[in-house]
């Protein structure tokens, strides 16, 4: 069920940013989620394909997916950690953060229209 | 079967947009009005959020008889189907309403704000919001909260934190529930508590028992702070 919620959100989302004539000329969505979104990649691609089957109108669309790593960054030293087992602690200076810099993200960062 | 070879050559242009929108942005959207209508009427509201069975009715009921004198305080539940919850709060004699999602396993921005119009936010100082039990999706979705707390139930046990972190990372506060049966589990509050932290170091934490009534004093304390605070 969320992945289809999300599905929905994205061509909502899309819908409010542009015309429906460069809609029609959409041809790659890429998304960029991050491993604290709670997507799962594969399932999202399932969603996308039972919801818009062939010979729907956003059926040819390509949907990419990149899932990205959680990262935070010290507020005391600056040090960037790839967070492990989550825990949200700078390697480096060993204080508790919680400045997410990647991987919370659910992003449409880039979108392709054909002629 | 054979693969068909693709013969079409390669035609018209590629035109590429750098978007960067946030693929939630119109649950965010409907959000930042929710937030805006409680500054305006100073309705302080709550997401509640956990697993299916941690209590939250429960907890509904048992603050509602400890604060009804003092404010007014209403609630909106989230469940897949049935109104027994709403029921079940109504009987604490406050407004409650039920939102049946229909299968939804959270609830979005847009399904709060079309149940608000039934509020009379004016008159409202504390509106809940029990959200659908489930400790995944509900954490993506933003419902114009001030404060999110989560309720973390002893018989869950107590490796939930690391199990579904975004939860626990975008709460505020964590209640450890049914702490009445702490004696028969093999539960440890300490663990619980440093698993949520190493998630999440601001996480505030209670241990309650909305059946015998532990801890329910310092919820309601808390509540009432956050109260004063959006109404100075």
């Amino acid at each position: 069920m969320h992945e289809t919620s999300i599905v929905n959100s994205i061509i909502k989302t899309l819908e409010l940013e542009f015309e429906e004539e460069k809609l029609d000329k959409m041809s790659a969505i890429y998304l960029k989620v991050g491993k604290l979104s709670n997507i799962e990649p594969r399932l999202l691609h399932n969603a996308y394909t039972a919801k818009y089957p062939c010979g729907t109108k956003f059926h040819s669309i390509k949907l990419h997916i990149e899932s990205t790593e959680i990262q935070i960054q010290c507020e005391v030293c600056n040090h960037i950690t790839s967070v492990i087992n989550y825990r949200f602690l700078c390697e480096k200076c060993d204080r508790p953060s919680k400045n997410l810099i990647q991987g919370e993200e659910m992003l449409i960062h880039k979108v392709e229209f054909e002629d | 079967m054979s693969i068909e070879k693709s013969t079409k050559a390669a035609r018209g242009s590629v035109q590429c947009e750098n978007t960067n929108i946030n693929l939630l942005k119109a649950n965010d959207y409907v959000a930042d009005i929710i937030r805006n209508e409680m500054a305006k009427t100073k309705t302080l509201l709550i997401n509640i959020t956990s697993s299916a069975g941690s209590g939250k009715t429960t907890l509904m009921q048992k603050t509602a008889e400890k604060l009804k004198d003092k404010l007014t305080m209403a609630v909106m539940v989230g469940d897949l189907e049935t109104e027994r919850d709403a029921e079940r709060i109504r009987e604490s004699g406050i407004q409650a309403l039920q939102i049946v999602t229909g299968g939804i396993c959270h609830l979005e921005a847009q399904m709060v704000h079309q149940v608000l119009p039934e509020y009379n936010l004016e008159d409202i100082d504390l509106l809940f919001i029990e959200n659908v039990g489930n400790l995944v999706c509900p954490a993506s979705f933003d419902l114009g909260e001030d404060y999110r707390v989560t309720l973390m139930a002893t018989t869950e046990g107590d490796d939930k934190p690391k199990k579904y972190p975004r939860m626990f990372l975008t709460s505020d506060m964590m209640l450890v529930s049914k702490s009445d049966l702490l004696p028969y589990l093999p539960f440890s509050v300490d663990a619980v508590i440093k698993d949520a932290r190493e998630v999440n170091h601001e996480l505030e934490v209670l241990q309650i028992s909305a059946l015998k009534g532990e801890g329910i004093d310092a919820w309601c304390d808390w509540l009432l702070n956050k109260i004063k605070e959006k109404q100075a």
